[in-house]
């Protein structure tokens, strides 16, 4: 055997060998740039708190709410079905089987909009699918579904359906009756008693990222 | 076609076609070179006298296969833009038996036909007219052929996913065979008879 071809044998088994060893930067994904400005310039983000509130009242099993708010105030109140993934853990391997899952729309929602977005963001640079923020946050989700103001008698049709379509809501959430005109200064404050069945975290339920 | 820079927008799509010309002249050129127009140096893989065939064929495979790995693990080449054909189980397991067929007969596969009508072989000529013939009568016959072509759908496949592992060491364990095949092939060829040609 020509000498010249065992060295180029040995030449290829070590390159080959190589590429065992050095570590593979193609498996950590990450959204270029370009691709990250248009997908922030994208509105199609953003779910309505109606759209969300809807989706938990019709049971929408494809739904999986994530809280980043601190796991105190999660404690105190968070939606139905929701997980808490507080904003500083986002990136935390654990979480990432659950914001994997398959067939699972991941909304985020925070008090306001900043914290969910700045989540979004974060999982949008690691390429995680199916990832929405609630727009307006519980603020919103609270000031519309649970203390929304009844529209004057002269608001268009739509408005008025969604009015109805609130207060429905709003009795699922909280059993209470039909509140006419706006609650009261100390009744709002009250921390409203929600029955909320909270899911615990869940460690790995399968799919993969 | 020309991926990766092509795709990526970093050369314009309408350079396309000069890259496929250049590529074919490269292609041609090596396959010259390695003496792949001669149809006598071609079959002898089939008769064990010269391996050449599948020494510069092993040699093109894994060191391309290196090359776009360590490419891709330094992160210079994103994988998901090259284009995988497809796995047809069936029709490939088929049309690999009478592209075989073919090859051992004619002692040229389609590449090396035209190498050879481009230095004047008149078997390549030959081959290179049996080979449009084959594809009229297989276009015009499609209709018959239909069902066998798309039969055994496997979607873009590799072989590593397939087996489970990662790319590199897949990567790997195909160099050590072909290196392997490499010496075999010399030891084979010392004891069989050499055919001048």
């Amino acid at each position: 055997m020509d000498r010249r071809y065992t060295i180029l044998a040995i030449l290829a088994i070590v390159l080959a060998a190589g590429l065992l060893v050095i570590p593979d930067k193609s498996k950590t994904k990450e959204t270029s740039p370009e691709s990250m400005l248009l997908a922030v310039n994208d509105p199609a983000r953003f779910i309505t708190t109606d759209d969300v509130t809807e989706r938990i009242i019709g049971g929408d099993p494809t739904l999986q709410l994530i809280d980043v708010r601190p796991a105190d105030q999660f404690n105190k109140f968070a939606l139905p079905g929701a997980v808490n993934i507080p904003l500083d853990s986002v990136l935390s391997p654990s979480y990432t089987e659950l914001l994997n899952q398959p067939g699972k729309k991941n909304v985020f929602y925070s008090n306001g909009d900043t914290d969910a977005d700045a989540a979004w963001q974060l999982c949008k640079r690691l390429k995680t699918d199916n990832i929405y923020v609630m727009k307006g946050g519980l603020n919103l989700w609270f000031n519309t579904i649970i203390k929304g103001a009844e529209p004057v008698s002269t608001a268009s049709g739509n408005d008025l359906d969604l009015y109805s379509f609130r207060q429905a809501a709003r009795q699922f959430f909280t059993g209470q009756g039909q509140v006419v005109g706006t609650p009261k200064a100390d009744e709002v404050k009250k921390p409203v008693k929600v029955n909320v069945v909270k899911k615990p975290v869940e460690e790995s339920s399968g799919g993969g990222c | 076609m020309t991926g990766p820079l092509i795709p990526m927008g970093v050369i314009p799509q309408s350079w396309d076609n000069v890259f496929a010309v250049l590529l074919g002249m490269g292609f041609g050129f090596v396959l010259e070179g390695s003496g792949f127009s001669s149809s006598r140096k071609i079959i002898g893989t089939f008769f064990g006298y010269d391996f050449v065939v599948l020494k510069v064929f092993f040699t093109a495979a894994i060191t391309a296969m290196i090359g776009l790995l360590y490419l891709s693990q330094i992160g210079w080449l994103d994988y998901s833009l090259l284009y995988i054909h497809p796995t047809y189980l069936a029709s490939a397991i088929i049309g690999g038996i009478v592209m075989g067929i073919g090859f051992a007969m004619g002692g040229f596969c389609p590449g090396t036909s035209f190498c050879g009508v481009a230095i004047g072989k008149i078997d390549a000529m030959l081959f290179v007219a049996g080979l449009y013939l084959g594809v009229f009568i297989f276009s015009e016959a499609f209709p018959l052929f239909e069902k066998l072509y798309n039969s055994g759908f496997r979607g873009s496949v590799l072989v590593s996913d397939s087996l489970g592992m990662s790319k590199a060491l897949f990567a790997f364990l195909l160099t050590l065979a072909a290196i392997g095949m490499f010496f075999g092939a010399t030891w084979l060829e010392r004891r069989i008879k050499k055919v001048e040609y």
